[in-house]
């Protein structure tokens, strides 16, 4: 309890010294909130209308039939893009509460990826409900892994974690050519660089028929509520807020910095590897080269977007989903995929712009009152 | 507040001149296409062009025919008459793995696609390119476009196999052809083309070209497209200078101009005078150049990087099977298949030799080439050893297709490993 | 089957594969000199070798090329610029961002570039006397022109941030902007032109790629070498002269797995491809352990201000 209190202590100080009123002004800042991301997206899709049309094209169809594609008629699809997303975003968002930068949810993806198909291969006889809790306990621990080094070596050298968890990326990726090329080739794949089809036991079951949700929806959602909870009603999770707000504070404050750098490192590790074991075992069966078209990089972007806020994080995760195919179904009316990553790349400088305007007026708006409560 | 209130007004100055200049690459994007629709026409195509994506947008999004650019490219070809009239054309749709630009393997399917629409004007054939691997994104795409009205898609990698096959379950009446798998289905089609035959006349020119009797190979992954190419070119090489050997680099990589750059050097370094190679990017053509030694192209025809130090290049042309397969739909023809076409169809060749080869190599090449094509010669004939000197294919025995799809040895006279 | 390895080639081949990523090194150093984090290495990257290999095809002058890349390179960063010192995002974001944005343009725009050869590039140019020395001739003095301005321009870099009026104040700026800014420097201005400066110089990297070592235009020609010198600034500790030693390392290390596997080591070439990977690791653990003992640790060599939006703080 003391150490709660010296924390809460900490931050009140370092409020005052930014000029931050504590708590009061959210409140009056709700509707901004929900506005702004609003906003910029119709911003952005302003642009991007603009742009269409000026190099010559029915940017109206092409947007609409993006909306008919991705959001109606395909919306399922959409939805099994985002539940790797959601995973690998809440990872990265719990690692970012504490401001650590975990670029390496690529690789713990990977790591998820690799364990739960070594216990696929290795036990293709075991019943679903045998093998699937050993795959998602092996997804887990193989993501986790992937995430030790990083968080250790930030936590006892200070090693900067965005390049080693960046470099452990491409190592993963090597890791999985040289087995799906080496020790875990089809034996019946004539050669290819695939594995075996795993056994239809070991596939993470369809969760709504006729399309290819899967039961990885159910961790998705399950595992939000618990970053929710973690984050928000734990001690721990208090501890993370205070070491991302300010880490000397934390310090100060008496909190075990390295310690639980390295749990966020491995919860975090942890939620992207389930992420690719859900992914691996729910969509494609069996594990061949590019199973993660940059799930990991993306994640980065949703979580930032999404405030860090779990379940904002699964509507992000749906609408990058969304944006991801929209790409495609562009390319599919004719637009070149050139302009399709550009127009990609300004939708998220119009969001993060949005987004940032939005910290700034409430930061003046914090300021505002506390001048006006200096005043009187 | 004086401060904020500049810093805002600095902020929406730069934000309209950031606008600004997104609006004057648009507009000089739109100039650039047309210009480069001009350089493959004519000027009345451009202005076709324009034409018939003005009258598609008059007619609103009621036709399929959208407003690709591959449209307004058909409908320019076959004359302005068309542009209102088109009516219902036989939709096509190609998946690339890769970017059109990237010089290989996407750019030689994309050519063949242009010979398509040239060629059959009724047929309007799309392309998605960059389409990544992964299943949830492939299928997803193949998915959209089965959906969308196409009577035919063909998926140009191998790793779109399983989900090729997934989707043309639920579309019974679309064919699909995927390139370089092999599991087909009453409306999954597969086609791959014997690439080996070009590696075998490669490796003749390299044999008798060769001064070091070192002769370099950069390969991409251990696949047995690769692999066998690896075979065939050392067969080649062999059959005119059995002192020859092939050095094999692995590069791990389809596409890293840099890193295929470096593996050339190396490999020159170590006394190869020629390069044979199975990579996406002309990189290796250029290390040669820079060192005055020789190389070969892949894929598609790399002569322009580096016209003193090419050889010559085994390239595929997709297009005899593109348009045989659509005709073969439109007809109501098609039946599924196996394809492996090589010299004989025309899907697979050796670019002209390069002017320093000499004039017997060139006969003995053509004369070769005439061998294959008339089936008098056979690549893979025995008898041939793999590298630790066992007989792999005894005299008078051959590789089946089967084999020679699912190659996993090298043969003697290989100076490097497969990892395992 | 072993043979022996070509010592000199290969360290031949180390210099010129680590050019193109000392020079986005270089950029990206005296980019966060200055307190500003760019991500986007690989997107400037990609657009200063497009739009260098485009000028140079329509103008035929390589040294025309060179400057384009320069401009253009500055030209993306100023987006960066704006977003991370005017508006305040999240400058990790704003740099993915970037990056999508910068990989977008040259794809779009260098499509009509792919299968043209280079109308002229920069060839070897054989030092006259030091090319003829023994060891160093081959490996220093038998390269292109890129690697012999990258020779120039490490030093001149190292000069300018420590020894130099304007090279104290980027690093004022960087380590402590409120108290930069007390002292009249204008904190914005110098992060915006600091930001352009090193996205110019990244953006010559790509052009020593595209006019350089591989003379063509063909997409993502750089497969990841933005990010790879990402990581190279933090293990160069923001100094040039081990930005050269690093950026070296990379390309030694690219040599060497195929000098190995030239000279049949019977080592799996996934194995040796991780090696730079895991080195930069392993030496970024180095560099950490060096330390250890010292008052501060890298972190500290870091400039403080690096990567947070700077905010004047209204007076009254």
């Amino acid at each position: 309890m003391s150490l709660k209190q010296r924390a809460a202590k900490e931050l009140e100080i370092q409020k005052k010294l930014v000029g931050l009123p504590p708590r009061q002004i959210y409140p009056s800042t709700a509707f901004l909130a929900i506005i702004t991301p609003i906003l910029s997206i119709l911003v952005a899709l302003l642009i991007a209308a603009l742009i269409l049309f000026v190099s010559g094209r029915d940017a109206i169809f092409i947007l609409s039939e993006i909306f008919r594609t991705s959001f109606i008629q395909n919306f399922a699809e959409t939805v099994v893009k985002a539940i790797p997303l959601i995973l690998a975003a809440l990872g990265v968002a719990l690692a970012f509460r504490a401001r650590l930068w975990n670029i390496g949810a690529e690789g713990q993806f990977y790591g998820g990826v690799l364990a739960s198909t070594g216990l696929a291969l290795s036990f293709p006889n075991l019943p679903a409900l045998v093998i699937i809790p050993l795959m998602v306990a092996g997804g887990l621990l193989g993501g986790a892994l992937w995430g030790l080094l990083p968080g250790l070596l930030r936590a006892k050298l200070e090693v900067n974690e965005i390049i080693s968890s960046l470099m452990l990326n491409y190592v993963a990726l090597l890791l999985t050519d040289y087995l799906i090329f080496g020790p875990w080739k089809d034996p019946e794949g004539r050669n290819f660089p695939v594995t075996a089809t795993f056994s239809d036991e070991s596939r993470l079951p369809t969760l709504v028929e006729g399309t290819r949700i899967h039961f990885g929806l159910v961790f998705a959602i399950v595992a939000a509520g618990l970053v929710w909870l973690l984050v928000g009603r734990t001690k721990w999770g208090f501890e993370l807020k205070v070491m991302g707000d300010n880490l000397k504070a934390a310090r100060y404050a008496g909190i075990n910095i390295s310690r639980n750098i390295i749990i966020a490192f491995l919860l975090s590790g942890a939620l992207a590897g389930l992420a690719g074991m859900s992914e691996v075992t729910g969509v494609a069966g069996r594990l061949q080269q590019n199973i993660s078209p940059g799930y990991g990089y993306t994640a980065i972007i949703i979580a930032w977007l999404a405030r860090l806020n779990p379940w904002a994080i699964i509507m992000v995760a749906i609408l990058f989903g969304g944006l991801v195919s929209s790409g495609f179904t562009m390319q599919r009316v004719g637009v070149s995929s050139g302009l399709v990553t550009l127009l990609q790349g300004i939708l998220l400088f119009c969001v993060l712009g949005g987004e940032s305007l939005y910290r700034r007026l409430l930061y003046q708006a914090a300021l505002r009152r506390s001048n006006l409560t200096k005043e009187s | 507040m004086k401060n904020s209130r500049n810093q805002s007004k600095f902020g929406l100055v730069a934000g309209v001149l950031l606008a600004l200049s997104v609006l004057l690459m648009a507009c000089g994007d739109s100039t650039a296409t047309t210009a480069s629709t001009a350089a493959a026409g004519t000027t009345a195509a451009a202005s076709a062009t324009t034409a018939a994506a003005g009258a598609t947008t008059a007619a609103g999004a009621t036709t399929a025919a959208g407003t690709t650019a591959a449209t307004a490219t058909t409908a320019a070809a076959a004359g302005a008459t068309t542009a209102a009239a088109t009516g219902e054309k036989f939709k096509v749709a190609f998946v690339y793995v890769g970017p059109i630009g990237d010089g290989g393997w996407t750019f030689a399917h994309e050519q063949a696609r242009k010979k398509l629409v040239e060629t059959l004007p009724n047929v309007e054939a799309t392309y998605i390119e960059s389409v990544d691997e992964n299943p949830t994104t492939s299928e997803a795409v193949i998915t959209e476009l089965a959906q969308k009205g196409n009577k035919m898609i063909f998926t140009t990698s191998f790793g779109y196999m399983d989900p090729t096959i997934n989707v043309a379950k639920k579309f019974p009446n679309v064919y699909f052809e995927h390139a370089t798998g092999y599991k087909t289905a009453a409306n999954v089609a597969v086609y791959q083309v014997r690439q080996y035959q070009a590696r075998y006349l490669a490796g003749i020119v390299a044999g008798k070209m060769t001064k070091s009797n070192i002769i370099g190979y950069v390969a991409a992954f251990p696949i047995p497209e690769v692999i066998g190419g690896i075979n065939a070119f050392t067969l080649g090489a062999r059959s005119v200078n059995p002192a020859a050997k092939v050095k094999v680099v692995w590069t791990n990589t389809w596409y890293d101009p840099g890193l295929e750059k470096t593996a050339a050097k190396s490999l020159l370094n170590a006394g190869a005078d020629i390069l044979g190679q199975h990579q996406d990017t002309p990189s290796i053509l250029q290390a040669a150049q820079e060192v005055g030694k020789y190389a070969f192209g892949n894929d598609s025809i790399m002569e322009s990087y580096a016209p003193k130090a090419h050889l010559a290049s085994p390239y595929w042309d997709w297009s005899p099977y593109y348009i045989e397969r659509v005709k073969a739909a439109m007809n109501g023809t098609w039946k599924t298949g196996d394809y492996f076409g090589g010299l004989k169809e025309g899907v697979v060749d050796l670019s002209p030799l390069n002017a320093v080869v000499p004039d017997d190599v060139k006969k003995l090449v053509d004369e070769k080439k005439a061998a294959i094509k008339a089936g008098t010669l056979d690549v893979y004939a025995g008898p041939y050893k793999d590298q630790s000197g066992a007989t792999k294919v005894a005299a008078g025995a051959t590789l089946s297709d089967k084999d020679i799809t699912s190659i996993n040895y090298f043969v003697e006279g290989v100076d490097g490993t497969i990892p395992k | 089957m072993a043979g022996e390895i070509d010592v000199v080639q290969t360290l031949a081949t180390t210099v010129a594969a680590g050019t193109p990523v000392l020079y986005a090194t270089l950029g990206e150093i005296l980019t966060e000199r200055s307190g500003v984090l760019n991500l986007g290495l690989e997107g400037m990257m990609l657009v200063g070798g497009m739009a260098g290999f485009a000028a140079t095809a329509v103008t035929g002058n390589v040294f025309i090329g060179v400057l384009v890349s320069l401009a253009a390179g500055a030209a993306l960063a100023l987006i960066h610029a704006f977003f991370a010192c005017s508006i305040g995002v999240n400058q990790v974001v704003s740099g993915l961002s970037l990056t999508l944005v910068g990989t977008g343009i040259a794809a779009y725009f260098g499509r009509s570039l792919v299968g043209q050869p280079a109308a002229d590039s920069f060839q070897t140019i054989k030092i006259p006397v030091l090319s003829d020395l023994p060891v160093v001739g081959p490996i220093l003095f038998s390269q292109n022109l890129f690697v012999y301005f990258s020779f120039l321009l490490v030093p001149a870099l190292y000069f300018f941030i420590y020894r130099t009026r304007p090279g104290l104040n980027l690093r004022a700026v960087g380590e402590n902007p409120a108290t930069a800014d007390a002292q009249g420097i204008s904190v914005v201005g110098t992060r915006y032109l600091y930001t352009m400066l090193g996205g110019a110089l990244v953006g010559m990297g790509g052009a020593s790629i595209s006019l350089g070592s591989n003379p063509n235009w063909q997409e993502n020609i750089t497969a990841g070498r933005g990010w790879i010198a990402v990581g190279l600034v933090i293990f160069a500790l923001w100094n040039p002269w081990r930005a050269l030693v690093g950026a070296y390392l990379f390309g030694g290390l690219e040599a060497l797995q195929f000098s190995l596997q030239v000279a049949g080591v019977p080592i799996s070439s996934y194995f040796l491809r991780m090696l730079p990977y895991l080195l930069t690791i392993a030496a970024l653990v180095f560099t950490q352990w060096r330390l250890k003992d010292q008052a501060g640790r890298a972190s500290s060599a870091a400039p403080s201000g690096l990567g947070l939006f700077y905010l004047r703080r209204e007076r009254g």
